[in-house]
C-alpha cells in the first residue's frame, strides 16, 4: 500500500515535470490529465474518496475537457513533444531540480501512515470528507451563497471580455 | 519533509516554474496554472485527511469552484487573443514593444 502511494507520489511528480517543460500544448493537457489521475489515486489512498470524486468530475470531466478543446487554438503543422530538444532539457533541468531539492529537504524523520485514518469509521455511515464537505451546505451557507455569486459574476466577466464589437477585448482580425 | 508533502510542494514549484518560464504558447501557461491549482487541491485534501480534521474538506471545494472560475476567465482572453492577434504565440503579443 505504501509502496502504491510513493509510486503515485511520484507519478504527480512527473506528470507535472511533463506539463512545466511547455510542450505542445496538446501533450501539456494530456500530462495534466496523467497528473490528475494520479491524484485522485493519492487521495483515495488517503481516505478521501468523496474528494478524489470531486476532483475526477469537476476538474477532469469539466475543466481540462475545455482546456483540451480550447488546444485547438494552438494548433500548429509539427506539435513538438517531449522527444524535442528544448522540451527534453527543461524536463531534464526540472527533474534535476527536483531531486537536488529531496536530497536538500527529504532526509528527515518522518512517520508513513498512509492508512487514512478517519475518525467516522465505526461510527457514522458517511465517510470523514463526506461530512466535512456537508459543513458547507449548513454553518458555511454564507460561503456557499458566496461562491455562487462569485461563479455568476465569472460568467459576466467572460461574456465582457469576449463580447467584442465597441467594448470588450476583441476586434476583427 | 514527508514525501506527501514534497511531492506537492515540488508540484507547486515545478508548476510555477513552467508559467514563469513559458516558451511559446499562451494556453500551455494557463495549463501551467491549472496545475498549480491541482497541486493546491491535493495538498489542501491531504491537509484534512491526513490530519483528521473533517471540517477543512470544504476548502478543497471551495478552492476548486475559484480556481474553475480562473479558468474560464483565462480561457476567455485566450479566445480575445486568438480573435485579435490570430495566434496564441506569446512572440505575437508585442504592442507594448520598443
Amino acid at each position: 500500500m505504501s509502496y502504491m502511494m510513493y509510486i503515485l507520489l511520484f507519478g504527480l511528480v512527473l506528470g507535472l515535470v511533463a506539463v512545466a517543460s511547455n510542450p505542445s500544448p496538446y501533450f501539456a493537457a494530456l500530462g495534466l490529465v496523467v497528473v490528475a489521475g494520479v491524484g485522485c489515486g493519492v487521495l483515495v489512498g488517503s481516505g478521501g474518496c468523496f474528494l478524489s470524486l470531486i476532483l475526477f468530475l469537476i476538474y477532469l470531466g469539466g475543466m481540462l475537457v475545455v482546456f483540451a478543446y480550447s488546444a485547438a487554438m494552438a494548433a500548429e503543422p509539427y506539435p513538438e513533444g517531449w522527444g524535442s530538444w528544448p522540451t527534453l532539457r527543461l524536463m531534464v533541468g526540472y527533474v534535476l531540480g527536483v531531486g537536488m531539492a529531496w536530497v536538500l529537504l527529504g532526509g528527515g524523520w518522518y512517520e508513513e501512515d498512509w492508512g487514512g485514518f478517519d475518525g467516522l469509521v465505526g461510527e457514522s455511515v458517511l465517510r470523514g470528507d463526506v461530512v466535512g464537505v456537508s459543513v458547507m451546505y449548513s454553518s458555511g451557507g454564507w460561503l456557499l451563497i458566496g461562491g455562487g455569486w462569485v461563479l455568476l459574476l465569472t460568467l459576466f466577466v467572460v461574456l465582457e471580455l469576449t463580447r467584442g464589437l465597441s467594448r470588450g477585448a476583441l476586434r476583427a482580425v | 519533509m514527508t514525501p506527501a508533502h514534497f511531492a506537492f510542494s515540488s508540484a507547486f514549484m515545478l508548476g510555477l516554474a513552467g508559467l514563469a518560464f513559458h516558451r511559446t504558447h499562451f494556453i500551455s501557461a494557463l495549463l501551467c496554472l491549472e496545475g498549480l491549482m491541482l497541486s493546491l487541491f491535493i495538498a489542501l485534501s491531504m491537509w484534512t485527511l491526513q490530519f483528521d480534521t473533517m471540517n477543512s474538506a470544504s476548502l478543497p471545494m471551495i478552492l476548486l469552484a475559484f480556481s474553475a472560475c480562473e479558468a474560464g476567465t483565462g480561457l476567455a482572453l485566450l479566445v480575445a487573443t486568438t480573435r485579435t492577434h490570430s495566434t496564441n504565440r506569446l512572440q505575437n503579443l508585442n504592442l507594448l514593444q520598443c
